[in-house]
């Protein structure tokens, strides 16, 4: 098998993924058929990646295959198809702010941190990758969870977003809590996911992995942490320089102040 | 809106009835008030005045060094002399004179510039400042003591483990860095509490000066980077100490993991040292070219962009230690992509530039340089981001000329564009001009001599770190080259020394605001009286000064429209809540260390938790977490007025924090008893460091429960302490939390 083989046809759409795409987009159509904007590119974007990222050769090599291909998946789910999901959304009418939740947002920050964290528990790890069950249930929970976390910082209705020093420290330390789990999976002289060490090669592309590909687990292993570590960091960097350039563009419009003025 | 012009806000030229009190300030020259001083603006001077005095013995090292390598075969130094100079050389230039002296116009101008009286904690403050010679003092006294530090300023292991490093000068040089660390964090959140609870009315933080901005940054940066080397010395003390075996292959330790360590902290510091500087030049360039900075969001944001990436790329220091391809290309990637926000903060300062009426003083002629000289260790910085160039030019001079560029033509320009921009507030003279442009032009001149030829003899192939070198054709005539380079530049600091003697004694009176400059710390005398402000200007945009100067065009539509607006409820944040919030960051990045390093050595060895007996560790445990609640009764109680209650509380609290030391102790005494010690295996390195590091904050925590006690019962707990009461909760709290991870990964079996 070469590598045009695999990626050609390695495809497993199966029925749920493309229905779920299918209705997410209908229904956009419907909901805001009266208010479509530039916006439904993102949206478009966010439900392609979220195909992509399950029924591509990236969700196909995600199932017991490759270590990278998993968190490649992973990555997709909590950190790309979310936002982007938020930002399709049109933008809604402000209603007066509502009263400061620091739990809410809190309560946001531990789910996409944890999410992260959780699924990258031993037990969890080799569940996920070996029984397709509890890989939707690790799906479905990455896009809520990643929701959840994305919501306070890409909200459609301005008033229920965080202010935004407070959006930077809060993607300020995800970043930190993903970059140090980066740095374990990179680093750890064990193995983190033993399922990735013998998969069942049903496609018989094991070869071309580990020898073409130079794939050895270990090389797996550290090239998922690396993901995690690296260019993961990109997107809350991303997020942070928009939020601040939003922030200094209403310089004069409103104040918001840690603190300040006594 | 009416509030803003009120009569009772006072311009800044109607200082003059201030001056008195200030001409007397001038003249205390009683040394112990210096000694005594909590005056940020003191404090500010101080820690200056002692980096020049550093800055004057490191440099006489890089005299030593460059006469050493004059010409070929020298025997001038021995090599471990040579060793030792250029090892206190790279200490002493970044922990004792960059470091400090960016901290001292933080120190000055921060409080100065937000319009505040001091910092929010000069206590801590001078704190702070004398951690800092005592540090140096610390550095110096291991020539007393057998001999200097000669592992290098990064102390690679395992050089510096005791078979190789065997006087005390290593272990002189982990103390002093970990005061000097402790230091600096006292700082970061002295000036981080400052920041977030002092600034003026209608100073919002997106109308806060870039240099007061950056510096904010670079204190979070701080807080974080510190820690991990704190972390990382402890361990290594741990090794020389106790024979332990972090760092040293034999053992099962790993020395790649004191680099990775090293360079966790040691690639921030970077930033830490280098945004300050670009805060200097973003207040000076706007002020010789009379126009505001061009995207001012754009460098107050990506400044942001860096602190965050700047932990995303260290491991780009660590090419030539065989990570392997993946990890190369990862952080070749990461690093060149560090550069963007950087590079274009350079067309930012050039764009202010642009159609500007430029005035050349010899602070702008400092600023203009930092932007050529910074682009040369910019562009060659870059170059290492490619792995293949960096494993052909790593440890060679080529990479000497590069830190050379970004640290001495970046930010040391930019601090001596700093000292004549402000000397004139410190003083109230101005620096001559004249003895400033001979000044400059020797540093130019000296600097690049110095430095650029380093750029070919590194390319040549030239190590650093080698006492001497063999007379290949060219070697020699363009060490000599460097080495009067050097010495022009010794001859630059005798001049700028002259001229800051010269001129502090007869310069010209500078008046309040000499280069009609549009920041706070222009809206008072020079040098500002004792606390600092008689009135604060009305801050209503970027350039209160300047607002002032011109009423008319000062936007009146958007100023109402930002006042009016201000429906948001504003939750005042407590000094001492964001301080010591500052504090449990830095003492969570500390843990994550200690804990990451457990969990490295023993997540492949099952054995780790068959020693310790879990039952009675789990009862001290529950005691503890026991205490995070009677504390929290306690706080309410004292909340609904219940002054007896709080006491009660308090008692409890601190006797379960007791018993849990004493289970501690029981453990560690039964643990010797059989022959476990810190250095009888990995596990037991590790397990002693990160339980014994807990064990000490729970102590710590217990003093500050007993200062409360103490104040408790003497008096009663006031409206005042109360703040301190929450602070000390909030610290108590999360060394319980702490404990909670610690415990699960240690005693709790099969987490790992």
């Amino acid at each position: 098998m070469t590598t045009e083989e695999l990626l050609l046809s390695a495809w497993q759409p199966g029925f749920v993924v493309p229905a779920a795409c299918v209705i997410a987009l209908g229904a956009y159509g419907v909901r805001f058929r009266s208010r479509i904007s530039g916006r439904a590119a993102f949206f478009v974007l966010a439900v392609s990646l979220f195909f992509l990222a399950l029924a591509s050769p990236i969700g196909v090599l995600a199932r017991g295959y490759l270590f990278s291909a998993h968190m490649l998946q992973h990555l997709l789910l909590m950190l790309a198809v979310p936002p982007l999901l938020l930002l399709g959304l049109p933008r809604e009418k402000d209603t007066p702010p509502p009263p400061r939740d620091r739990v809410g947002s809190a309560a946001s920050w531990l789910a996409g941190v944890g999410a992260m964290w959780i699924w990258h528990a031993r037990t969890l790890c080799n569940a996920a990758a070996e029984n397709s069950a509890v890989q939707s249930v690790q799906t479905v929970s990455l896009v809520v969870m990643g929701l959840a976390f994305w919501r306070p910082i890409l909200s459609p209705r301005r008033s229920s977003r965080i202010e935004p020093l407070t959006a930077v420290a809060y993607l300020f330390t995800a970043c930190i809590a993903c970059t140090i789990l980066g740095i374990i999976v990179t680093l750890s002289p064990v193995e983190v996911c033993s399922a990735y060490m013998h998969p069942a090669d049903t496609l018989g592309a094991l070869p071309l992995l580990r020898e073409g590909w130079g794939m050895s687990c270990k090389a797996d292993q550290e090239l998922g942490g690396l993901m995690m570590w690296v260019p993961a960091c990109f997107v809350y960097a991303a997020a942070i320089l928009a939020t601040l350039g939003r922030y200094y563009a209403d310089e004069g419009v409103s104040i918001h102040a840690v603190g300040g003025a006594k | 809106m009416t509030a803003a012009r009120s009569p009772g806000v006072a311009a800044p030229g109607s200082s003059e009835q201030e001056s008195a009190p200030s001409h007397e300030q001038a003249q205390a020259t009683d040394a112990f008030a210096w000694v005594a001083t909590v005056d940020h603006k003191r404090i500010g001077i101080m820690y200056l005045l002692t980096a020049l005095f550093f800055f004057a013995i490191g440099g006489v090292e890089a005299l030593l060094i460059r006469l050493q390598l004059a010409q070929p075969n020298s025997h001038l130094l021995t090599p471990d002399t040579y060793d030792q100079i250029f090892t206190m050389h790279g200490t002493t230039m970044i922990f004792l004179v960059v470091m400090p002296t960016l901290v001292g116009f933080a120190n000055y101008l921060v409080p100065l510039m937000i319009g505040a009286r001091d910092m929010a904690f000069p206590r801590l403050n001078a704190l702070s400042y004398w951690l800092f010679p005592f540090g140096g003092l610390l550095l110096h006294f291991s020539l007393l003591a057998g001999g200097a530090p000669s592992a290098g300023w990064f102390s690679y292991a395992p050089l510096s483990e005791t078979p190789y490093s065997s006087t005390a000068g290593t272990d002189y040089w982990v103390l002093a860095i970990l005061v000097l660390g402790i230091g600096s964090v006292g700082g970061a959140i002295n000036i981080i509490a400052t920041v977030v609870t002092l600034r003026a009315p209608g100073l919002t933080i997106r109308r806060l000066p870039l240099f007061v901005w950056m510096t904010f940054v670079t204190a979070i940066l701080i807080i974080l980077a510190l820690p991990v080397l704190n972390a990382a010395l402890v361990m290594l003390l741990v090794d020389r100490q106790l024979n332990a075996h972090f760092f040293q292959a034999y053992g099962g330790g790993s020395a790649m993991l004191w680099e990775h360590l090293f360079w966790t902290f040691g690639h921030p510091e970077g930033y830490i040292m280098a945004l300050p500087a670009f805060g200097m030049i973003s207040e000076i360039i706007p002020v010789f070219s009379r126009k505001p900075i061009f995207g001012y969001g754009f460098v107050a944001a990506s400044t942001v962009a860096i602190a965050i990436l700047s932990f995303g790329v260290w491991a780009h220091h660590m090419f030539a230690a065989g990570m392997g391809h993946r990890a190369d290309l990862a952080f070749a990637i990461s690093s060149m992509a560090i550069a963007i926000p950087t590079g274009v903060k350079i067309f930012n300062w050039i764009a202010t530039m642009w159609g500007g009426a430029l005035r050349l003083t010899t602070s702008m002629l400092f600023a203009i340089a930092f932007l050529l000289e910074f682009v040369i260790g910019g562009l060659s910085g870059i170059t290492f981001a490619a792995a293949p160039i960096d494993w052909q030019v790593t440890d060679t001079y080529y990479l000497v000329a590069h830190f050379h560029y970004v640290l001495f033509g970046g930010t040391a320009f930019a601090i001596f564009a700093a000292i004549y921009y402000w000397f004139p507030k410190m003083s109230g003279r101005l620096l001559d001009e004249r003895w400033g442009r001979a000044h400059f032009w020797l540093t130019v001149v000296g600097f690049n001599l110095t430095f650029f030829v380093q750029h070919f003899l590194g390319i040549m192939g030239m190590p650093r770190r080698v006492f001497t070198y063999p007379d290949l054709p060219g070697w020699g005539a363009l060490n000599m080259v460097s080495t009067v380079g050097a010495f022009i530049m010794a001859l630059s600091t005798l001049v700028f020394a002259a001229n800051l003697l010269i001129s502090w004694r007869k310069g010209a009176a500078a008046g309040d605001n000499p280069w009609d400059a549009w920041t706070l710390e222009w809206a008072t005398t020079s040098p500002p009286h004792p606390h600092n402000f008689e009135r604060v200007p009305p801050v209503r945009g970027r350039r209160p000064l300047w607002d002032l100067a011109h009423p008319s065009s000062s936007q009146p539509g958007k100023a109402e429209a930002s006042l009016g607006d201000v429906t948001i409820e504003r939750i005042p944040l407590d000094k001492s809540v964001v301080a010591v919030t500052a504090f449990i960051v830095s003492e969570a990045s500390f843990f994550v260390i200690l804990i990451l390093a457990y969990v490295f050595f023993n997540v492949s060895t099952k054995v780790s938790a068959a020693a310790l007996d879990v039952r009675a560790t789990g009862a001290f445990t529950v005691c503890l977490l026991a205490s995070s609640l009677t504390l929290h009764l306690g706080e309410r109680s004292l909340h609904r007025g219940s002054q007896a209650a709080f006491r009660a509380w308090l008692i409890v609290t601190l006797t379960l924090g007791l018993v849990f030391l004493g289970g501690q102790a029981h453990e560690y005494s039964s643990l010797l008893q059989h022959g476990v010690s810190a250095s009888s295996s990995l596990f037991a390195s590790t397990f002693f460091t990160l339980t014994g590091f807990h064990g000490l904050h729970v102590a710590l925590g217990l003093v500050a429960l007993g200062i409360l006690a103490g104040l408790a019962f003497a008096g009663g707990i006031r409206a005042g302490s109360a703040r301190a009461v929450k602070a000390v909760g909030l610290y108590w709290h999360f060394v319980d939390v702490v404990w909670i991870v610690v415990f699960s990964i240690v005693y709790v079996r099969g987490i790992l």
